[in-house]
């Protein structure tokens, strides 16, 4: 074991850590937004960090340089496309779930979402 | 009487279906168990490597094994998307003419003005080193075209010229059905390889196989990049939701 197999290692058992808990909050949250932002930052940090452990790992500075590519990618293309998708989502009158007894909890959030007509009240 | 009569066709059918299938040996690991002759298998992976030089196998039996029958998909293709542009193509285009609910927000136009060149690049990329990697001349065509998608998702007006669309197409046929043919003038059959292989894992080797990839690359690239904006700018039913 070199020590670059050895920090590969830790940064592709961190990235697997986070695309689980990105897959598990995909899976748990409520409705559409919590979703996203669950599957794009754990899957954004998740998937840079797998990708740079996979470079280090080879142990080559051109490996390294191509993960570096791949990630400036992942790190422009992951966040532009949940973006649009919750932007096109909410335009479309979709509205975050709300419990009704959490009312008083979401203060600034309240007042944008309970002005809003075409609101639907969810109970959750 | 006719039920009759249909059991006893099903029955003749299906047995010389069966027939047919029971002598196939499907799960051998070798369908001629001589000495002399190899297995199918053996003599594509062989010839591979040995005489074309060419580290992905399955390049070299899409492009050179069975050459011809990839002009034939190439063919399938082009006529299909013909036919689309024959039904949804109307003469002019105005700029308001796609149905857009929303327009996309400043950060996916900037995103996508960014995003577009590595797209590009990484098709042309694919379809390159097509003998050399996974990917070819179909997956990297395709790369492509959802270059020019995005574009026409993040700008209303974005417009793709139809003249040079067909220009590089036909070119792009042009170039695959000269080179099959320049096999004939080295006393060869259609598609044979006529130029130097080379040495196995270079970017410049394998004979015409990068060559024609290329071209299906540009091919396949211009055509789904036409597909792609005749279904746009067809107007759609539904106006603002």
């Amino acid at each position: 074991m070199t020590y670059y197999e050895i920090i590969g290692g830790i940064l592709i058992t961190i990235g697997s850590i986070f695309l689980f808990l990105g897959g598990l909050g995909i899976y748990r949250m409520p409705d559409i937004f919590n979703r996203l932002q669950a599957g794009t930052k754990a899957t954004t940090l998740g998937a840079m960090s797998l990708i740079l452990g996979v470079g280090i790992m080879e142990g080559t500075w051109e490996w390294i340089l191509k993960s570096f590519v791949i990630i400036v990618y992942i790190a422009f293309s992951n966040p532009i496309s949940s973006h649009a998708l919750a932007r096109a989502t909410y335009l479309r009158g979709h509205r975050p779930y709300i419990k009704s007894e959490d009312k008083e909890k979401m203060d600034a959030y309240r007042e944008v979402v309970e002005n809003d007509p075409k609101r639907k009240e969810v109970e959750v | 009487m006719k039920k009759v009569l249909v059991i006893l066709l099903l029955a003749v059918v299906g047995f010389y279906l069966a027939d047919v299938f029971i002598g196939i040996g499907f799960g051998n690991d070798h369908f001629v168990k001589s000495d002399e002759i190899k297995p199918v298998k053996d003599i594509y992976l062989q010839q591979t490597v040995e005489n074309l030089k060419v580290s992905n196998a399955v390049t070299s039996i899409v492009v050179n094994f069975r050459g011809f029958d990839t002009l034939g998909e190439v063919t399938v293709l082009f006529l299909s998307v013909t036919a689309l542009g024959s039904i949804l193509y109307r003469k002019r285009h105005h700029a308001g003419d796609r149905s857009v609910l929303f327009s996309a927000s400043s950060i996916v136009t900037a995103g996508s003005k960014l995003l577009f060149p590595p797209i590009l690049l990484l098709g042309a990329y694919v379809f390159i080193h097509g003998h050399l990697s996974p990917g070819g001349g179909f997956q990297g065509g395709v790369i492509i075209a959802t270059g020019f998608l995005l574009m026409l998702l993040a700008y209303e007006n974005y417009t793709v010229s139809h003249n040079a669309l067909s220009i590089v197409e036909s070119f792009a046929g042009i170039t695959f059905a000269v080179i099959g043919l320049m096999g004939f003038m080295n006393g060869g059959t259609f598609l044979q390889n006529f130029l130097p292989v080379g040495t196995l894992n270079d970017l410049f080797s394998g004979g015409i196989i990068p060559i024609i990839y290329i071209a299906v690359g540009f091919k396949v690239a211009a055509e789904l990049t036409g597909v792609i904006y005749t279904v746009l700018n067809e107007k759609g039913d539904q106006k603002n939701g």
